[in-house]
């Protein structure tokens, strides 16, 4: 057994009768670099730890969690959750998750490497993607940032009813933020990689794609209104379902704050489309073996054939619905409770690629980034209204670049007029993890000058 | 929190590689929480969350460690790693540690972690019940509180020896409505620094009324039509404009860098004699506010925009010597101490201005009355901006005709400025939480009426 995991069980072991209780600890190894200018400009390592605490006692569940893991903190934290518990309402579905019989093991999710690289080497390749941003194009004024990030994070789940499952997973992560400049106009682009550690990014490909964003929009003009076709790039992708998947959950449903709510078994997407989220989904940010309640991961088919089949849910949302857990339960550390969220959600590529995709739209609006998803998009009400920068396209030859315009159009609108994503699909932390392929929404509102 | 010489030995450990300055920032931090939904109590959470962050600022370059065991062994070795990540430069000796002085206090009346749990939970019923009781078009109610209270201590070698200790309260109400297929939201979450008796001041109940109020209103609402218009800030929620077209691009990291279109542009004019911009960590138990900063500079009031001249900006210690400014002004903000400080505004006000606020509704022939932003997103570096609006009016003659939806602003920071033909003599406050690199602050946002006298909104009427 780990020591985290004894030290969950050591949390558990205190349970009293008619009691159940959660722990669930973490111990990270975090390290980050940023460059500017040539140079590194931040850097900073840490080794944080820590534990939540469940406890159900009489269909009421409490929460605490403390940094302070010696037992007289442990003790405390369990005190506060029990505590806690007293004031939330009786709830018949309220519970931990009994264990499963399935093997949880999920390969790939740790690569030693990381392990050996030093702090210079990953400085190194910080201070190299930042140059490479910036020597990609004379236009490229300066490099607003660019950093590299990696974490070696152990988990522990411990429960009464069983559970016991611990796993070890290494991140690396590299992004570079190009500023371009001509003839008077200013123009940012982002650019991303991620993978188990620093060896599997490519520091000069991060850079030209970043250099390569910023420039494909330099000269942007607002366009007219007008309907026409509309390309999402993969971030722009990644960055609709990341608003979609937050009322995709049995949870959203229960509680009257999602658009699909009464829509199980309807038309809610085109024939074709199939959205599936997928907790083991190989190389994603979100795949881990087990769910943060420590419910074995699966596949969910989310829509089918453009047919909305499932939602997704965590043991208590599942059981108010009377069903089992689709392991999506999820936690931002130790600090939060579980609660439902999707886990890797991607539609399926419907055939072809980004090339075919960009032409099918003939004279379209391909769009490269959001402003103000978080404010213009509304999943409750289903309205979705936000600024964009872009490009024309003109059968799939990228044109005149275009901003300070908006796209709008009911969220479920938008889902029924996917008519083809492409096979360029590539996994974004935005906000969750989310699969993003280049995707045609054959119509929506542009508001323009 | 630390013992001096625990501090000491550790600030010396952390700068003998060499160094500018090593800073020590430790934090205890304990919060409580409240959910309900679906008329159900689900969540009751609270915790501890201490530990401390050690910079070495060497040059342009800052390196940091953190660590959550406060053992000075741990301490020690922290310091040696972020020691590890800083070039090596002139040794700086450990100055004597002196108390920061000139801290504004925001005063706690009452202790919210002596408040029962049990009356917090009946709080948030109370809003939940007012909120259902606005009609039959309420169909989903949640509301949430959350304490939190966070004490620190931030030494330097420079001998800067600072201590804060920090209350936020907030409430928050969100409903949604429903009929006849169509869906609406209103939310409600006043916040200060102080205690309990935020609850005092702004009862649960009210609050939950007010949110369902607006939910219930915004059902009627029309598809916002798209174009250019004269657009009406409401007070309080339209600073939220400010903040983003203005504010973000007058933090000095951002300036050092010369990614903010305001970069070397002091003095110049961007609006009218009416348009003044300060930004005041000071003011009284405004939810933004602090005694000092997380560097340990004292809370200050900074005027940015003087009647429409560029004439400040904010910053933290590493921008004050980029750019070379002689000020700190407080403005080094972090969300823990597992981050490293970053220019953060607090609250950020365009003051009240000469013009009646009845007045300026009543100028407007077609145009948008925006009451509420959902919250914005600005580019520094080209000063563009989207905002979407959660409660939006259109004005036809002079009045408010009917509600709108699905309508955003977009434009360009100094160019809002610029067409700001009119400010209310009004003022209202508004709490949010302000996103940057990654970390969260509390920041206020505050102006009068505004009339912006042509502006470009995106809606779904094309």
């Amino acid at each position: 057994m780990s020591e985290l995991l004894a030290l969950a069980a050591r949390i558990v072991d205190r349970a009293a009768s008619g009691e159940a209780i959660e722990a669930f600890v973490t111990h990270e190894r975090e390290f980050e670099v940023k460059a500017y200018d040539g140079a590194v400009e931040t850097s900073s390592a840490a080794e944080p730890r820590g534990a939540g605490v469940r406890v159900v006692t009489d269909h009421r569940v409490g929460f605490a969690f403390t940094t302070d893991l010696t037992e007289a903190g442990l003790d405390t934290a369990l005190g506060d959750a029990r505590e806690n518990a007293r004031h939330t309402t009786p709830d018949d579905a309220v519970g931990l998750p009994e264990p499963e019989d399935v093997s949880g093991e999920l390969p790939d999710m740790f690569d030693r490497s990381i392990l050996e690289e030093t702090a210079e080497t990953k400085a190194a390749f910080a201070v190299e993607l930042e140059r490479v941003t910036r020597q990609a194009d004379p236009r490229i004024r300066t490099v607003e940032e660019a950093g590299y990030s990696d974490s070696v994070t152990d988990v522990a789940i411990a429960s009464t009813t069983g559970i016991a499952a611990a796993y070890q997973r290494s991140d690396a992560w590299c992004y570079s933020i190009a500023i371009a400049e001509d003839g008077g106009d200013t123009e940012v682009g982002f650019e991303f990689d991620l993978a188990r550690s620093l060896s599997g990014l490519d520091s000069a490909e991060v850079g030209r794609r970043a250099a390569e964003r910023a420039l494909r929009v330099l000269g942007a003009t607002k366009i007219p209104s007008a309907r026409i076709p509309v390309v999402f790039d993969p971030y722009t992708a990644a960055q609709f379902l990341g608003v979609i998947a937050r009322v995709m959950t049995g949870e959203a449903v229960q509680k009257g704050r999602s658009l699909f709510a009464g829509r199980l078994g309807e038309q809610v997407a085109a024939e074709g489309i199939d959205l599936v989220d997928d907790g083991r989904a190989v190389g994603a940010p979100g795949a881990a073996a087990w769910d943060d309640e420590g419910v074995p991961t699966r596949r969910t088919e989310v829509i089918r054939d453009g047919i909305l089949s499932s939602f997704l849910y965590d043991t208590v949302s599942a059981r108010r619905d009377g069903r089992a857990s689709t392991a999506n339960a999820a936690r931002s550390g130790f600090k939060t409770p579980p609660g439902p969220s999707p886990s890797n959600m991607a539609f399926d590529p419907t055939g072809g690629s980004r090339d075919d995709v960009m032409r099918s739209g003939g004279r379209a609006l391909l769009v490269q980034d959001f402003h103000g998803v978080h404010s213009g998009a509304n999943p409750i009400s289903g309205d979705f209204s936000v600024g964009i920068t872009g490009a024309l396209l003109e059968n799939g030859e990228v044109g005149r670049p275009v901003k300070e315009v908006t796209i709008a159009a009911p969220m479920l609108d938008i889902l029924r007029n996917i008519t083809a994503v492409a096979d360029d699909r590539r996994w974004l932390p935005f906000g969750g993890s989310f699969g993003g392929a280049t995707t045609l929404v054959s119509e929506m509102t542009v508001a323009g000058s | 929190m630390l013992d001096e010489g625990v501090v000491s030995r550790v600030l010396s450990e952390a700068a003998a590689g060499g160094a500018d300055l090593a800073e020590l920032f430790v934090e205890d931090r304990r919060t409580s929480g409240l959910r309900l939904e679906d008329r159900r109590v689900e969540d009751v959470v609270s915790g501890r969350d201490a530990g401390a962050g050690i910079r070495v600022l060497t040059g342009d370059k800052a390196s940091y460690a953190h660590t959550n065991l406060l053992d000075e062994g741990s301490l020690l070795e922290a310091a040696r790693a972020a020691r590890a990540g800083s070039a090596t430069s002139a040794p700086v000796a450990m100055a004597d540690l002196r108390r920061v002085e000139g801290v504004a206090v925001h005063p706690v009346r009452l202790r919210p972690e002596d408040v029962p749990t049990g009356d917090k939970a009946e709080a948030l019923r109370a809003a939940d019940e007012s909120a259902r009781a606005a009609g039959g078009e309420v169909r989903q109610v949640v509301v949430s509180y959350m304490d939190v209270r966070q004490r620190l201590l931030i030494a330097s070698t420079d001998g800067r020896w600072a201590t804060d200790d920090r209350t936020r309260v907030r409430f928050a109400a969100q409903v949604v409505a429903t009929r006849n297929g169509s869906i609406a939201t209103g939310f409600e979450a006043p916040g200060h620094s102080g205690g309990y008796e935020l609850l005092e001041e702004r009862p649960a109940a009210e609050i939950g009324s007010r949110a369902a109020a607006k939910a219930v209103r915004m059902l009627d609402a029309k598809p916002s039509p798209a174009g250019e218009f004269p657009v009406v800030l409401a007070p309080g929620a339209g600073g939220v404009l400010i903040h983003e077209a203005c504010g973000h691009g007058l933090e000095g990291d951002t300036l050092a860098k010369d990614a903010s279109v305001y970069a070397g542009r002091v003095g110049e004019r961007f609006g009218s004699d009416s348009v003044t911009i300060v930004d005041d960590g000071t003011d009284k138990g405004a939810w933004g506010s602090f005694g000092v900063d997380d560097e340990g500079t004292p809370a200050h009031r900074t005027i940015l925009i003087e009647k429409g001249v560029l004439v400040g900006h904010m910053n933290d210690r590493r921008s004050a010597a980029k750019l070379s400014a002689p000020d700190r002004t407080g403005n080094g903000r972090r969300q823990s101490y597992a981050h490293l400080p970053i220019v953060r505004m607090t609250n950020t006000y365009l003051l009240p201005g000469p013009d009646d606020h009845e007045e300026i509704v009543s100028s407007v022939e077609r145009g948008v009355y925006a009451a509420a932003f959902a919250g914005g997103e600005v580019n520094p570096a080209t000063g563009n901006f989207v905002f979407g609006m959660s409660e939006a009016y259109w004005i036809e003659n002079g009045e408010r005709a009917f509600p709108i939806k699905g309508a955003n602003l977009i434009g360009n920071g100094p160019q809002v400025l610029n067409v700001i033909d009119a400010v209310g003599a009004d003022f209202a406050r508004w709490e949010g939480v302000c996103g940057k690199d990654g970390q969260h602050a509390p920041v206020t946002n505050g102006m009068p009426t505004v009339l912006l006298g042509r502006m470009t909104v995106g809606g779904t009427e094309a």
